[in-house]
């Protein structure tokens, strides 16, 4: 049997739950003999190929129109599409702008930032992705496996990959569920 | 007693029961949230909805009474999509997103729901309606978007405490948590007795000081009481690395029940005074850090020719708050060793004194106990003042009054537990004795009087005359009190014991002074009640520990040639101290305390002090070999010897 292909990216978040996955140190070696990773935002290969792959992993929430783009393509590409981490199930920190107005948020970041000087202005490029209320990824496309944490422990992101590239779907409970 | 069968386990409750109750009795655990043991059943959160045989709909198991043969299931597929749906409602009203929040990862009820439950996800997002966050309170904030409209803090608010100070403003999802008309907490009724915060499920209510400084399961818990003041309220002390983070309420804690005040919940934290850290000795003036050997030998040299020179020789004084053990050992070593004519303690008797005198002159003890308190149908408060000293049993009083429980407030002065008497009455002419003798003519002239009395009702408008206040007043007042069944006196002091006893027996009342700090009844009990007078005195010996003295006793001393003072603290009594000695505080040392009903309890040890502090006890004792004093241990002898003013539990 072929090893499972397997993708991830990542949307609005920090990046910690990839730095989570890198920190079961040895045992990535465990989960490439298992696996094979395609892409990643931290490989080489950064979209997962056309002709499909087993597993999607994304990180992060949905804040603009290229995190749709991008989970939409995952989710059009994978067989099982797992959300890793608070941001990706719930929407997370960066959800936490969404108490306030997109222009409210913009004008905090870019103008009255304490580190921004007079000429700070709100970027208005056409090519730029246009921000929007951020939302869990289950909100734009249908997701199968949750695991929450902020971020959540590399032992659970090894015990979600291996489960999923032996072909059976991870069961997130006990001390492996945590919001925090 | 009715049966009832939970999840096939049949068993027998008392009518009445709810279903929760029940479950809990049997062992079966209901996951809940609005639930407080403490509170009355609100039915707010629906956590704990469970399937009962013949009913059309799930029902909250909280506030549903068991009937006869009702068969209940509480872990059907149905109950826990119930539950998970009950959550995700919760979960999508507020902000409730966890790696932002105080009590994420163990602390919060909401999110250890959820993980019973499996959840790992929420099938429906929050709404983002932000709601308005409050920071105005020295110690609390009140953060409505954490809120799950559970009003445990309300109940507490009002059920326990009897303040009503918290409430909902509008309805549904708008309801938000406001102080009294929507004020700012910090500018509101509010007392700070914090136990709204001991009782929040989630991160609504958090304390400030506690906060972000460890979750429950990483700090240490140690039960012990509060020294505070003579109530001697149950504790639960949250400390990590030796150091304090949080004082909770022990609900298991028979004097309080799990409510505290603001003296013993968040003072302790405040606390902002200089520590002794190095025994201080006073050299070419100034003081100076020393050993502990070079302040005993000095401290000693003072003391020891003073020995049996009574007026002339030295005085000795001990903060009440100190642990009977240490007191006897003081007493021992400056009365009974070194013969000094003047050793009293901080409050000199000013409590006790008359109160204990009586009960030797009557040779029993007469006054009641706090269950007594606890079970009244009507209280008189005789000056003084529980709003700002013993609150915890102002609470007893305040949060019953709304069940119909009486209150007569009397006092020469204004007090704020007035407004909520059903009569108050302010005497601007007389002695307290003269109001009992008034009062007591207008209970014999309703007809209730209950014992034998002096006065007779003829005698209202004479009585009531000498006390600048009206007849009809006084028969108003005599309603209040002496209709009742079980009526308790709450008293201080400056009231003739012998009169109040005279107008308890007249009325049936329960007597219950409630004396001062911690140890006030101890030191009764060990006769230390003498007035500090000092007269020749060539030194005097402050144990003052975590206390602090009057301005009057200050002024009082400063006189005496050398002073010794073993204290936690910097003041302007170590500072013009000749020598002064660290001392551990409260939370540092161990030992017992008789409480304003006479229940000895032990305090324990929550923190370990630094090398150079030693107990007080450990400094007397260091003192007495130097002195070559001896002592023992037979404090519960001593404490025996003398009749209590209310009996001394065993």
């Amino acid at each position: 049997m072929a090893k499972p292909k397997v993708s991830s990216d990542w949307l609005a978040g920090c990046a910690g739950c990839h730095m989570s996955l890198l920190d079961m140190d040895e045992r990535i070696a465990k989960v490439l003999e298992l696996a094979d990773l395609r892409s990643s935002p931290i490989t080489d290969l950064k979209e997962p190929d056309a002709t499909g792959v087993d597993v999607g992993v994304l990180e992060g929430g949905i804040n603009n129109s290229y995190n749709v783009e991008v989970a939409e393509r995952m989710r059009k590409r994978c067989k099982i599409l797992v959300a890793l981490g608070d941001c990706a199930v719930f929407g997370g920190v960066p959800a936490m702008r969404n108490f306030f107005t997109i222009e409210e948020s913009l004008k905090r970041a870019y103008v009255e930032t304490e580190s921004t000087d007079d000429s700070g202005k709100i970027p208005s490029d056409p090519e730029l992705a246009s921000p929007q209320k951020v939302q869990a990824v289950s909100e734009v496309v249908p997701v199968d496996v949750f695991v929450p944490g902020c971020p959540p422990d590399a032992d659970t992101i090894f015990y979600v990959l291996a489960e999923l590239a032996q072909g059976r779907i991870p069961e997130i409970k006990d001390d492996k569920l945590h919001w925090h | 007693m009715v049966t009832v069968t939970i999840d096939g386990k049949q068993i027998q409750v008392p009518e009445g029961t709810t279903v929760l109750r029940a479950a809990q009795s049997a062992g079966i655990e209901i996951p809940t949230l609005c639930d407080h043991p403490h509170l009355t059943p609100y039915g707010g959160c629906r956590l704990c909805l469970v399937e009962v045989e013949g009913a059309r709909t799930l029902q909250p198991s909280c506030t549903l009474p068991v009937n006869n043969n009702m068969v209940v299931h509480t872990d059907t597929k149905k109950v826990k999509d119930a539950r998970s749906f009950v959550l995700t409602l919760i979960f999508s009203e507020r902000n409730h997103f966890c790696p932002y929040c105080q009590v994420s990862g163990g602390d919060c009820e909401l999110q250890n729901a959820a993980y019973n439950e499996g959840m790992t996800h929420w099938t429906l997002q929050p709404n983002w309606q932000p709601y308005p966050m409050d920071a105005s309170h020295p110690y609390l904030i009140m953060e409505n978007n954490r809120c799950i409209l559970c009003r445990r803090c309300v109940r507490a608010c009002g059920e326990l405490v009897g303040n009503y100070t918290l409430g909902f403003e509008e309805r549904g999802a708008r309801s938000i948590l406001v102080a009294d008309t929507g004020v700012p907490l910090g500018e509101s009724s509010c007392i700070s007795c914090g136990v709204c915060a001991q009782v929040c499920p989630t991160g609504a209510i958090i304390d400030r000081w506690s906060a972000y400084r460890g979750h429950d399961e990483q700090i240490d818990k140690t039960q012990t009481i509060c020294v505070g003041c003579s109530v001697g309220c149950g504790i639960e002390v949250f400390t990590r690395n030796n150091n304090l983070v949080r004082i909770d309420g022990n609900w298991d804690a028979e004097v309080n029940e799990g409510i505290l005040c603001e003296t013993g919940r968040f003072e302790p934290m405040s606390n902002t005074c200089d520590r002794i850290v190095t025994p201080l000795l006073r050299k070419n003036g100034s003081l100076k850090a020393a050993t502990w050997d070079e302040a005993l030998a000095f401290a000693a040299d003072q003391i020891k020719p003073l020995k049996g020179k009574g007026k002339d020789g030295v005085a000795a004084i001990i903060s009440t708050r100190q642990p009977i053990e240490t007191i006897y050992h003081f007493k021992k070593l400056f009365a009974d060793e070194l013969g000094s004519d003047l050793v009293t303690t901080t409050e000199e008797g000013a409590f006790t004194q008359a109160t204990a005198a009586f009960a030797d002159e009557l040779g029993k003890s007469f006054e009641g106990k706090l269950a007594d308190v606890t079970a009244a149908d009507a209280f008189m408060v005789l000056g003084t003042d529980l709003v700002k000293e013993h609150q915890v049993i102002g609470f007893f009083v305040k949060r019953v009054l709304a069940k119909g429980t009486k209150l007569l407030v009397v006092d020469s002065k204004d007090t704020p537990l007035a407004d909520l008497a059903n009569k108050a009455m302010k005497y601007t002419k007389g002695t307290a004795e003269d109001y009992l003798l008034a009062l007591s003519a207008a209970v014999v002239k309703l007809g209730l009087a209950k014992g034998k009395a002096s006065v007779k009702a003829e005698d209202l408008d004479n009585l009531a005359n000498k006390t600048g206040l009206k007849s009809e007043d006084y028969l108003d007042a005599a309603f209040v009190i002496a209709s009742n069944e079980k009526p308790v006196i709450l008293y201080e002091k400056s009231v003739s014991p012998a009169a109040l006893k005279a107008f308890a027996e007249l009325i049936g009342a329960t007597l219950v002074s409630v004396k001062g700090e911690a140890n006030s009844l101890a030191a009764a009990q060990l006769k230390l009640e003498k007035s500090a007078k000092v007269d020749g005195h060539k030194v005097v010996v402050f144990a003052i520990g975590d206390d602090e003295i009057t301005q009057k006793m200050l002024k009082d001393f400063e006189k005496v040639a050398c002073k010794v003072v073993i204290s936690t603290y910097a003041s302007a009594l170590t500072a013009m101290a000749d020598v002064v000695f660290p001392a551990t505080n409260w939370l540092e040392q161990e030992g017992h305390y008789l409480n304003l009903e006479g229940r000895l309890q032990k305090a324990v040890r929550v923190i370990t002090p630094a090398d150079e502090i030693k107990t007080t006890d450990a400094t007397l004792k260091a003192l007495a070999e130097k002195t070559g004093a001896k002592l023992d241990d037979d404090w519960t002898k001593e404490i025996h010897k003398r009749t209590a003013i209310t009996a001394l539990a065993e």
